[in-house]
């Protein structure tokens, strides 16, 4: 990545972060839009798996200090889809609205399935209706967003001429 | 999406295990080490971000509990509107209360009914009616003075005129008795009308501006002392051989709203006393002085007795004295009168 890229990736990662902290709140959603996923796919696709995994960590140690009983679980969730998302990101290699969406959908469901999971907090019926209801539903809404949100900041993405 | 290509090594292989296992373990922390970490990066990373999102919940709040907080300061607004009214009326209550504890017995309470129509501004609408005792001619009075006299009665409700009526009239007189006259509606124009006129009153009495009027008892409607206004001042007229002033109502229209209608037998025995005039006042000075007066000469009589019962037990005390020291068989000792008495 050449660094004006890597600037641009940042100030858009920024951004991100800084949306899912006012934004956020300010919905005041159920079903909320997750930056902080969209922030991680946004930098698991410009960097090597390896590097997405260990920025996933870094991001979910840092969300899980705000739920201290999930201490960890963001950080497994969000390691496993950057990682996922670096690796896969062949698969959604073409620039498609639709595939994109799908991309954002699938990170959040994923996240929230294994966040879930791994927090032990849900149990039977209550977890099911979590992972099937309320996570999808929170995930058509993080790639709704996710997609304004690129071509919002798609100015700024766009990578440079070599 | 970027489309760069990546190669996907041992290296990822085993940052993604580490990844994992570190996840891992921060999972499987104890309490006693996972708090400390979270609050460490609670107050450092994430303090700017925890603080920005505090604020934009507090504006959430804020907006979503704008209509309810309006809601709320308009009815507070209207309660503390509603309690000024509140607060008059209790204080006008009192008032009422007052001259009820005065006039002790013979009247009737009753509520003026707002809503008066064009041309019947000088008329009013009360809530007693034959029922309650109301009769015609009856005096209409609040705590502040005269406000009327019944014209027609119905079963529970009745008519009254009030001062400002064209054909009210009351024989007046001043609080002190030094002038009378004839008190009616001052047909002025608009500012003025709602003030009245007393006429008739002799040349060779004038009144100051300030001068309390009151009933003067003549005639067989209003009892004498129902404060019916202040004088406000000398009206010129064409009439040489009397006065006319001007007054001011001592009750204002604005006060009508509970009022007293009297009985024919209360207006008959008089309601002297239940208005603080200064005929009233001035009695009640008297009254004090007398009382003080006759405090003084009790006291004095009392000294009086208590010196003449001292003496005569003096006296007794000698006669024992003298009785004990004379010798047995001789006279008892009489006072001597022989002796020349000092002028």
């Amino acid at each position: 990545m050449r660094p004006t890229d890597l600037v641009r990736t940042l100030v858009a990662f920024v951004v991100l972060v800084l949306l899912h902290y006012t934004l956020r709140p300010l919905l005041g959603w159920r079903a909320s839009p997750d930056f902080l996923i969209i922030a991680l796919l946004l930098i698991a696709i410009r960097v090597r798996p390896g590097t997405a995994a260990l920025v996933g960590l870094v991001m979910g140690v840092v969300a899980d200090s705000l739920q201290p009983h999930a201490f960890g679980a963001g950080a497994l969730g969000m390691t496993l889809v950057g990682f996922g998302a670096s690796w896969l990101k062949a698969v959604f290699f073409a620039d498609d609205v639709f595939l994109n969406a799908f991309f954002f959908f699938l990170g959040k469901w994923a996240f929230d399935l294994v966040f879930l999971l791994a927090e032990h907090r849900l149990g039977g019926g209550e977890l099911l209706v979590e992972i099937l209801v309320w996570s999808p539903l929170k995930g058509i809404v993080t790639a709704v967003f996710g997609l304004v949100t690129l071509l919002i900041l798609r100015p700024i993405l766009r990578s440079s001429p070599t | 999406m970027h489309p760069a290509a990546r190669i996907y090594g041992r290296r990822d292989t085993i940052f993604l295990i580490a990844c994992i296992v570190l996840s891992l373990v921060a999972l499987g922390l104890p309490d006693r080490m996972r708090d400390p970490l979270a609050a460490s990066l609670r107050r450092s990373v994430l303090a700017p971000l925890v603080s920005l999102q505090r604020n934009a919940e507090l504006s959430r709040r804020a907006w979503v509990t704008r209509e309810a907080r309006a809601a709320a300061r308009d009815s507070v607004a209207l309660r503390s509107m509603a309690l000024n009214a509140v607060d008059a009326e209790n204080r006008r209550l009192r008032l009422l209360l007052g001259l009820g504890a005065r006039l002790k017995w013979g009247f009737i309470p009753a509520e003026v009914l707002q809503g008066r129509g064009v041309g019947e501004e000088y008329s009013v609408t009360l809530s007693a009616g034959a029922r309650a005792g109301v009769q015609p001619f009856s005096p209409v009075v609040a705590p502040e003075g005269l406000v009327g006299m019944v014209k027609t009665v119905d079963p529970t409700m009745s008519i009254a005129i009030v001062w400002a009526h064209p054909d009210f009239r009351v024989s007046a007189m001043a609080a002190d008795g030094s002038a009378f006259g004839i008190v009616a509606a001052h047909l002025g124009s608009e500012p003025e009308r709602y003030l009245l006129e007393m006429r008739g009153v002799p040349v060779r009495s004038t009144l100051k501006p300030g001068t309390l009027i009151v009933s003067s008892g003549l005639g067989s409607t209003f009892p004498r002392g129902i404060p019916v206004g202040t004088v406000l001042g000398e009206i010129k007229t064409s009439e040489l051989w009397a006065r006319t002033y001007l007054l001011r109502p001592a009750v204002m229209p604005a006060e009508m709203n509970s009022v007293m209608v009297l009985t024919p037998r209360r207006s008959t025995s008089g309601v002297e006393g239940v208005w603080q005039t200064g005929r009233g006042l001035d009695s009640a000075a008297r009254a004090v002085v007398a009382a003080g007066d006759s405090l003084q000469r009790a006291d004095a009589e009392r000294r009086a007795a208590a010196a003449d019962s001292v003496r005569r037990d003096g006296a007794r005390r000698d006669s024992v004295r003298a009785a004990a020291a004379r010798p047995q068989g001789a006279p008892p000792a009489t006072p001597d009168t022989s002796a020349p008495v000092r002028p």
